[in-house]
């Protein structure tokens, strides 16, 4: 305390010098008009770009939170977004099922591991039975199809990507479904390949590929790929087709589990058949 | 004491009724009664000398209304002042209480502590009135005519000073 003191009287001309000071920018810059016009706009530049700074600061820090939030917002949409699998339901049981209720319940998920590499590639993710996830259920990203779930423990499961030789999906272009297989065959990453499309159907590059009616794990129109060649034998009748993925699965962070309500029902139904 | 008193009343007077209403040109704006806070006595505490300093300028800042432009000028005039000094050999005179003067200080140092003293408040007066819009041409020629004016008036001054004693 006596150092202290001490230093104070040894340095008090400093101490008063800088206390005057202040006193005289506090006059200058508050008396004098044209001073504190210069003043204001010198310290608005400051200030915005100081809480532009935190701003982008506490973004940063914010993104796990919107992250969570925009999926649920996501969730949210999805259930509302696809009235054709509703009326499909309505128009074909109006008298067993009038209750309007939801064919397909998304359940936001996170991805904790992911191969694109290998010749069948899986990922995990951070939903489980616990969730109500099961096995069987597909998986979509916000881009496109993903995958279908393998198997499920309480708290994670594993998802068959669409980089999967073993994966298969019935493709739905320009409005037609086409029984034929989709299938990757590890040539290319991220590029799938139909075959068995008849050169008599009407095929573009660019044209898009999706989910149809014939998959009870998706719901109509999720897209698959888009065409991005198209290779015309001349000793076949059918077309060789080269499409590039819809979801980018090198950079594969945030997924929706697709529930399918009806599904043991619509199974039951089919299998019957 | 009393011829202190006047003499400060004087030259307060001659700079704020007739240096500030000079009408010669645009470009001279001379600060003569710095030469107050130069010719402080030595053996002044450098704590009353900041005061005397921020008195001066809030004297001079009362008249023209620029409030703090001259305080803070006067302030650090006072700190440039003291670090000069510090270099001088004068702890003779300042035992003796005597005030920094060319008899004191001799011709050179004086001349030299006056010109940079001088110079440094112009400028930095024309910097804080024109903060934020400076032109450096104008300030550059009017920082200078009105530095020479001023030192030429203090040299006289010191000048009348010396006839006298």
């Amino acid at each position: 305390m006596q150092r202290l003191f001490a230093f104070i009287e040894h340095n008090f001309h400093i101490i008063l010098f800088v206390i005057l000071q202040t006193i005289c920018g506090f006059l200058i810059f508050s008396l004098n008009p044209y001073q504190q016009a210069t003043f204001s706009k010198a310290a608005m530049g400051v200030t915005s770009t100081i809480n532009k700074l935190s701003s982008d600061v506490y973004s940063y820090w914010d993104l796990k939170d919107q992250n969570i939030w925009l999926q649920n917002q996501v969730s949210e949409q999805f259930k509302e977004s696809f009235p054709q699998s509703l009326y499909y339901l309505n128009d074909t049981f109006p008298i067993r099922d009038t209750s309007m209720h939801r064919l397909f319940d998304a359940i936001p998920a996170q991805v904790v591991f992911n191969t694109a590499h290998k010749t069948n590639n899986i990922f995990l993710i951070n939903k489980g039975l616990s969730h109500g996830i099961k096995k069987n259920m597909g998986v979509i990203s916000s881009q496109g199809i993903a995958g279908v779930v393998l198997s499920s423990n309480q708290n994670y499961s594993s998802v068959m990507s669409l980089l999967n030789t073993n994966m298969k999906i019935t493709p739905h272009i320009n409005g037609q479904e086409y029984f034929t297989e989709m299938i990757w065959d590890n040539s290319k990453p991220n590029c799938l390949s139909i075959n068995g499309i008849n050169k008599l159907e009407q095929i573009n590059l660019g044209d898009i590929v999706s989910s149809g009616n014939s998959s009870l794990l998706f719901p109509k129109g999720i897209p698959i790929g888009h065409v991005s060649k198209i290779n015309n034998l001349p000793k076949s009748q059918y077309f060789e087709l080269e499409l590039e993925a819809a979801t980018n699965f090198r950079d594969l962070e945030y997924v929706f589990v697709i529930v399918n309500n009806e599904y043991s029902r619509l199974k039951d139904l089919l299998s019957n058949d | 004491m009393i011829n202190k008193i006047i003499y400060w009343v004087l030259v307060i007077g001659f700079q704020v009724l007739v240096l500030n209403h000079l009408d010669i040109s645009s470009y001279i704006y001379p600060q003569v009664f710095v030469t107050l806070l130069l010719t402080l006595p030595l053996h002044l505490k450098k704590t009353y000398q900041l005061l005397i300093g921020f008195g001066l300028g809030l004297v001079m800042d009362l008249f023209i209304y620029s409030p703090g432009i001259h305080m803070s000028a006067c302030l650090w005039f006072i700190v440039i002042r003291m670090l000069i000094l510090d270099r001088q050999d004068l702890k003779e005179h300042a035992n003796n209480k005597l005030a920094y003067s060319i008899k004191t200080a001799g011709f050179s140092p004086f001349f030299y502590t006056t010109l940079i003293l001088i110079v440094f408040y112009h400028f930095y007066i024309l910097w804080l009135e024109g903060i934020g819009n400076i032109n450096i041409e104008h300030m550059i020629i009017t920082g200078l005519s009105s530095s020479l004016l001023s030192l030429t008036i203090i040299g006289v001054f010191q000048a009348l000073r010396l006839n006298k004693y």
